[in-house]
């Protein structure tokens, strides 16, 4: 296809564009409210995975030495975990920290008369990346002397991991569903404003255009109502979201619910529009050939 | 240039559409192809534009073989050849110049053809004042005429016209006629399906008359004589 004939054609679709536009207002809406609804589902995903990160990132895993661990022993423990990349972060707990904490905790009652640091042990605690993989990081850690015990939440653990997992195939489940409804909506919408202009179709056929000829128009229309669809569906979710996101967070604060929060949007927006835009066009573009080919066998 | 071998068509309904026919149409020819309602010459004319296929015997036209051609090769077939219809056919969202150069930008024309070349075919049409209009603000024998321009702007070898004056006054259908006429001197082959007695009578050119599908007559410089 010549350059000229592509830039023929592009004008043709943004100018049938706005040559039909009822139609196009009528695309424009279901494109909008489709987008929508998947934008309502995919807030909710997305604030599920990170409320569920967060909660995954509280669990640590305490490693308690021998009272009588030596510091050789103790170092060796520190430096194979420092060179482990699944740990995100860990603490030396000595044995005077631990006394000073136990001191804080039973607020220098009589209980702690006569005891000295040196009853209590020196421990590390250690936050992983990824929480799931507690089960190995203990099993291979535990070879190591010096070692008491080891301890990690591991029922709730495999609980979460659980639910995590049918959460991510439920979810992917619901927002393909979602997508395929609204490619269906939206080309169902289209295949109204071809129908209105199948006739054209059919004299362009006489004419002698084939069939991309014909179809590219269409398709850069879809592609047009899809973009300008996403963009303003995109600006009414994060004003709605970012609505919703400072009223419950602030409620959650006050009320000291710690372990929820809803996630802010600041950091993901550019790639989150960027979605919008790939499913609107595509959705558009889909659409279009969905709608046109049935005229086209004159 | 367009040849029918023994066509035979029947519509899945079992409709025949045209029965056994055999006829040749050389370059140059004016042909009219007469025949009542129902008699086949809309069947005579979507063979040749491979709107159907024959069911039984050959068509060729322009080089094509219409039974055996692919799909891809039908926008080819259809660029050699220009059509005008009864209702016209023009696209509504674009102007008559507009209208005129989809022809050209459908075959990728050079953008400078095209500016010499839609002027060129308007006047012909005389329609050169009309340019801007869109078609909903022109009367019916201009529109055919934006139509006339339509088919003739890539220089068609064959004009294909089904009933281009059924909805049209006697006056106005006479100056198409007499268009159609003068491209045919320039040329190019001429194809006109027509029920107009006066106007075949008139013309002294020739006449294939059809009646259920078959042809009774083939007179060159005939009359429309088949009615009795």
């Amino acid at each position: 296809m010549k350059i000229r004939t592509i830039k023929y054609l592009l004008k043709e679709g943004i100018s049938n564009t706005y040559k039909n536009l009822l139609m196009s207002l009528a695309s424009l809406a279901m494109v909008i409210s489709s987008l929508l609804i998947f934008g309502v589902f995919l807030m909710i995903t997305i604030n599920l995975f990170y409320n569920y990160n967060r909660l995954e990132s509280q669990f640590e895993i305490v490693v308690i030495l021998e009272t009588d661990a030596t510091s050789f022993e103790a170092s060796d423990i520190e430096q194979k975990i420092i060179s482990d990349e699944r740990v995100f972060s860990y603490k030396r707990v000595s044995k005077e920290e631990a006394f000073s904490e136990m001191k804080e905790m039973l607020e220098d009652s009589e209980l702690i008369t006569g005891l000295t640091p040196e009853f209590l042990y020196e421990s590390f605690r250690i936050h992983l990346k990824d929480a799931d993989q507690s089960e190995a990081f203990v099993e291979e850690l535990s070879v190591m002397p010096g070692i008491k015990e080891m301890e990690f939440p591991r029922e709730l653990l495999e609980k979460l991991g659980v639910f995590f997992r049918w959460m991510n195939v439920g979810s992917m489940f619901v927002l393909t569903l979602l997508l395929i409804i609204s490619v269906s909506i939206i080309s169902n919408t289209i295949k109204l404003t071809v129908y209105a202009r199948r006739r054209e179709i059919g004299i362009m056929k006489y004419i002698g255009a084939n069939d991309w000829f014909i179809r590219w128009p269409f398709i850069i229309e879809g592609m047009v109502i899809g973009l300008v669809g996403a963009v303003i569906s995109f600006i009414l979710t994060s004003y709605g979201y970012n609505a919703i996101e400072s009223y419950v967070n602030r409620e959650l604060i006050s009320g000291s619910l710690e372990v929820l929060r809803v996630k802010s949007l600041d950091n993901i927006s550019a790639r989150l529009l960027l979605l919008y835009v790939i499913i609107g066009t595509v959705m558009g573009a889909i659409g279009s050939i969905i709608s046109v080919r049935k005229h086209l066998n004159v | 240039m367009i040849e029918f071998i023994n066509v035979t068509k029947r519509y899945n309904n079992g409709v025949i559409g045209l029965n056994d026919a055999s006829f040749r149409i050389e370059k140059g020819e004016f042909v009219f192809v007469v025949g009542p309602s129902g008699s086949g010459k809309s069947t005579l004319l979507k063979l040749i534009l491979h709107e159907e296929v024959p069911t039984e015997g050959e068509v060729y036209v322009n080089g094509f073989n219409i039974g055996q051609m692919h799909r891809r090769e039908i926008p080819y077939l259809r660029r050699g050849l220009g059509v005008v219809f009864q209702d016209f056919r023009l696209l509504p969202n674009k102007t008559v110049y507009e209208n005129v150069s989809y022809a050209m930008q459908v075959v990728e024309a050079q953008p400078r053809d095209i500016r010499r070349q839609v002027p060129v075919a308007l006047a012909l049409v005389g329609l050169s004042k009309k340019a801007k209009a869109y078609p909903d603000q022109l009367s019916g024998g201009e529109q055919q005429r934006v139509a006339l321009a339509r088919a003739l702007v890539n220089s068609p070898a064959v004009l294909l016209a089904d009933e281009p004056t059924g909805n049209l006054d006697p006056h106005t259908s006479w100056e198409i006629m007499k268009l159609f006429d003068e491209i045919n001197q320039r040329g190019t082959t001429v194809v006109v399906a027509t029920h107009e007695k006066n106007i075949v009578d008139d013309m002294k050119k020739r006449v294939i008359s059809l009646e259920y599908g078959q042809i009774i007559h083939d007179v060159q410089k005939g009359n429309y004589i088949n009615e009795d």
